[in-house]
C-alpha cells in the first residue's frame, strides 16, 4: 500500500519554483532516499509532507486521504527529525522526549513508558535526566530523534539527520533507521551523503532544482548510466594470456590489454571477478592488482545534473 | 576648426574692444575703431560660410590680414592682433608650413613698437598653438572619415558577396535536389520500371491465354507474381538506402547550428557527443534540436556569455542534451515561456529538464531511451 502519495507538487516562493511539478509514491515498509545538493527542494517537500508548509499547487496524500484535509490524522502518524536541532537545551533528554510526545496526546503511564522506550532506542536510556547543552553533537542528533519516535509513527521523515556529527554517531543513527524501519516505520530519508543513502535506501529518488530526476533501486539508478562495470587487472607479464577464454567467461564483454594492464568491460550485475581471477591464475599470469570500476550514485548524480552533491 | 578659430577671433576682438574702451584714449579715434572692428568683424565671420570657395575665403582672410596691419599702422597698435589667426588662416589656405606661419608672425613683431612686442607674442603663441591642434584634430578627422568611407565600401562589398554567396548556396542546395531527384527517378525507372513492366506483359499475355491455355495462363501469372515481389522488394530498398540514418540527420543539423553560431555570433560554440546516437529516435531529434535552440537563444539574449557549449551525451537508460555557457547565469531561476516550453517538449517524450544559473547558466535535457530505439 502506498503510504504517501504526491501529485504535481509545487511550492513557489514568489516567482522561484523550490519545487516544481513534483510527483511521488512511497510504498508502505520503505526507506526512501531523498538524494540531492544543498537547494534542490528536499526540505521544502519534506515540510510540505509535514504539514509545516502549504503546497502552491498539487496534492499529498498520506494513507489515501489528502492531508489538507486530515492534517490531524496526518500528524498524529507521522515524525519529523529536522535538519536543525529541535530540543530544548535547558530540558533534561526525559523532559524533552515528554513535551514532544505529551504534543500527541500522551498522558500518565503511557507517557512515561513511551519517553523511556524512545531513549532507550537511541541510545540514551541512561542519559535521560542529563542536560543536552552537556551532549555531543552525536547525543544530541539521536535526542532529537528520539523526540520525533516516541509517538510510533507510521512514517518517520527525517531531514539530514547525520549532519555534522562523528562517524560513530552517524553509524549508530543509520543502525537506528534500519531498526525503525525493520519494527514496521516507513522512512522518508533525505541527505547529501551519497553513501548513507546508497548504504540503508531502498529505492532512492534524486532530486534537482525542485525535481525528481531520476528515482529507483540504487542499481537501477547506476544503470541509468551504463549497464557494464570495468575491471583493470595489473598482471606481470600479459606473454600466454588466453583473452578467447576470458571473454567465454559469463558477463565479459570485451578484453583489452593496455600496457601491461587488462581491462575487461563486463556486465554489471554479474559477480565474475573470481572466474577471471582463476582464468588468469590458470593461464599462468602473475596478478598484482585488482580494481572494479563501477559507477555509484555520485557519478549518477553528476552525470545527469552536471553538478557533484556537495555543491 | 572653424569654430575655434572663430572663437579666437572673439577672444581677441573683445580683449581689443576691452583694452581701446576701458582705459583712456584720444576720443577722436573712437568711430575709426569701431569701424576697423566692425569691418573685421564683418570680414572674419563671412569666411566660414564661403569655405568651400577656396579663393573668396582666402581673400577674406587676407583682407582681414590686411585690416588688421592697417589698423597697427595708422590707429593703435593693438589691431596688430587681429592680424594674427587671419594670417594663420590665411597660410593654411595655401598649404604653407607650420613654421613658414610662425616665422612670418615673428616678423609681424617688427611693425609693433617694442612695448607691445610681448603681448603680440602672447597672443601669436596662443592662436599659433591652437592653430597646430585644430590643424591637426582637422587632420585626424579627415583620416577618420577616409576609413569610414572605406570600411562602408568593405562593407558593401561584403553584404554583396554574402548575398551573392547565399545565392550560390540556394543554387547548390536546389542543384543537389534536383541531382538527388534525378537519382531516385532514374532508379526507380532502371530497377522497378523494368520489373513492372516485365509483369504487366506477362499478365497481359496470360489475360489472353486465360480462355485457351489455362496452364500457360497460370505460369504466366506465376511469373508475374514473383517479378512483382522481387520491384516491391528493390522499392523497399532503394527507400532504405535513400532515407538517411536519423543519427547522421540529427547531429549534422546540430552541427550546423552551432558552426552558424560562431560564425554568425562573437561567441565560441562548440559541439561534443558521445554514446551511441542511433538510440536517438526521430522525435527526440526534434526536441533536443528545438531545446537546444531556445536555450542558445536564451544565453545569446540575456547570458553575456563568450562561450557556449553543447553536449549531446547517450547514456544507458537516458539522452541527455546540455547547453551550457559562461556567462553571468541566475541566482534563482525564474521559469518564462521558453523555459516552459522546453518543459513541455521533453514532458512529451516523458523526459524532463534541469536549468541551473549557478555558473554560468545550463540546460539539460534528459529524454529516457526508448526501448528498441
Amino acid at each position: 500500500m502506498n503510504i504517501i502519495e504526491i501529485g504535481g507538487l509545487t511550492k513557489k516562493f514568489g516567482d522561484f519554483a523550490a519545487v516544481d511539478n513534483m510527483s511521488l509514491t512511497l510504498k508502505e515498509g520503505e526507506i526512501f532516499g531523498f538524494l540531492g545538493a544543498n537547494g534542490a527542494g528536499k526540505s521544502t517537500t519534506i515540510s510540505m509532507i509535514a504539514s509545516l508548509l502549504r503546497p502552491t499547487k498539487g496534492e499529498i496524500k498520506f494513507l489515501g486521504k489528502n492531508i489538507a484535509k486530515h492534517a490531524h490524522f496526518a500528524k498524529m502518524n507521522i515524525g519529523i527529525v529536522p535538519q536543525d536541532l529541535a530540543i530544548y537545551e535547558d530540558m533534561t533528554a526525559f523532559e524533552n522526549v515528554k513535551f514532544f510526545a505529551g504534543l500527541y496526546g500522551f498522558r500518565g503511564s503511557e507517557l512515561k513508558a513511551r519517553v523511556e522506550e524512545a531513549l532507550s532506542f537511541v541510545g540514551l536510556g541512561d542519559k535521560q535526566k542529563e542536560l543536552p547543552k552537556n551532549f555531543s553533537g552525536g547525543m544530541k542528533r539521536r535526542l532529537n530523534i528520539a523526540c520525533a519516535i516516541a509517538h510510533r509513527p507510521k512514517l518517520i521523515i527525517m531531514d539530514e539527520p547525520t549532519v555534522g556529527i562523528d562517524p560513530h554517531s552517524r553509524n549508530y543513527i543509520l543502525q537506528s533507521v534500519k531498526e525503525l524501519n525493520r519494527m514496521g516505520c516507513t522512512i522518508l530519508y533525505t541527505s547529501h551523503y551519497m553513501e548513507e543513502v546508497e548504504e540503508i535506501c531502498t529505492r532512492i529518488a534524486i532530486v534537482d532544482h525542485g525535481k525528481i530526476i531520476a528515482d529507483g533501486t540504487k542499481e537501477q539508478l547506476k544503470a541509468i548510466i551504463t549497464d557494464s562495470k570495468e575491471i583493470w587487472i595489473d598482471v606481470k607479464s600479459v606473454e600466454g594470456l588466453n583473452q578467447e577464454r576470458l571473454k567465454e567467461i559469463r558477463g565479459v564483454l570485451s578484453v583489452r590489454i593496455e600496457e601491461q594492464r587488462l581491462k575487461i568491460q563486463s556486465r554489471a550485475e554479474i559477480a565474475n571477478l573470481n572466474d577471471i581471477v582463476q582464468q588468469l591464475i590458470r593461464d599462468g599470469m602473475e596478478i598484482r592488482a585488482v580494481e572494479e570500476q563501477a559507477p555509484n550514485l555520485e557519478t549518477v548524480f553528476l552525470t545527469l545534473t552536471g553538478r557533484n552533491l556537495r555543491d | 576648426m572653424e569654430l575655434w578659430l572663430l572663437g579666437s577671433k572673439s577672444v581677441l576682438l573683445l580683449f581689443i574692444g576691452y583694452m581701446l574702451y576701458g582705459t583712456p584714449h584720444d576720443e577722436s579715434f573712437r568711430p575709426a575703431y569701431m569701424l576697423v572692428l566692425l569691418t573685421y568683424t564683418c570680414l572674419s565671420f563671412g569666411i566660414p560660410p564661403l569655405r568651400r570657395i577656396r579663393h573668396a575665403s582666402l581673400a577674406l582672410s587676407a583682407l582681414s590680414a590686411a585690416l588688421g596691419v592697417y589698423g597697427a599702422l595708422e590707429l593703435h597698435p593693438l589691431f596688430l592682433l587681429l592680424a594674427v589667426p587671419n594670417l594663420y588662416e590665411a597660410a593654411s589656405g595655401l598649404g604653407a608650413a607650420n613654421w613658414q606661419s610662425a616665422v612670418a608672425m615673428a616678423a609681424a613683431a617688427l611693425l609693433l613698437p617694442a612695448g607691445d612686442r610681448p603681448l603680440y607674442a602672447l597672443a601669436a603663441a596662443l592662436c599659433f598653438m591652437l592653430y597646430v591642434s585644430t590643424c591637426r584634430l582637422h587632420a585626424r578627422l579627415a583620416l577618420r572619415e577616409e576609413e569610414r568611407d572605406k570600411l562602408q565600401d568593405d562593407a558593401r562589398r561584403l553584404t554583396r558577396a554574402l548575398a551573392d554567396n547565399e545565392e550560390y548556396a540556394r543554387q547548390s542546395e536546389y542543384t543537389i535536389k534536383l541531382e538527388e531527384r534525378g537519382r531516385l527517378s532514374q532508379q526507380i525507372h532502371d530497377e522497378i520500371g523494368h520489373s513492372m513492366a516485365g509483369a504487366l506483359i506477362q499478365m497481359e499475355a496470360a489475360r489472353r491465354l486465360l480462355d485457351t491455355n489455362r496452364a500457360k495462363a497460370e505460369e504466366l501469372l506465376g511469373n508475374a507474381i514473383v517479378i512483382s515481389k522481387e520491384g516491391l522488394e528493390r522499392i523497399r530498398l532503394t527507400l532504405k538506402q535513400s532515407k538517411p540514418p536519423a543519427e547522421q540527420l540529427g547531429i549534422g543539423r546540430l552541427q550546423l547550428f552551432v558552426d552558424e553560431l560562431s560564425a554568425k555570433h562573437d561567441i565560441r560554440a562548440t559541439l561534443n557527443y558521445a554514446g551511441d546516437l542511433d538510440t536517438i529516435t526521430q522525435l527526440q531529434w526534434r526536441i533536443i534540436q528545438a531545446n537546444v535552440t531556445e536555450a542558445v537563444t536564451n544565453s545569446l539574449k540575456y547570458g553575456g556569455a563568450e562561450s557556449i557549449a553543447v553536449e549531446v551525451l547517450v547514456l544507458n537508460k537516458f539522452v541527455k542534451a546540455v547547453v551550457r555557457d559562461d556567462g553571468r547565469g541566475a541566482d534563482k531561476v525564474v521559469k518564462g515561456l521558453g523555459i516552459v516550453g522546453m518543459e513541455e517538449r521533453a514532458a512529451s517524450e516523458g523526459g524532463t529538464i534541469i536549468v541551473d544559473g549557478s555558473r554560468g547558466f545550463s540546460v539539460t535535457t534528459l529524454l529516457p531511451v526508448r526501448a528498441g530505439s
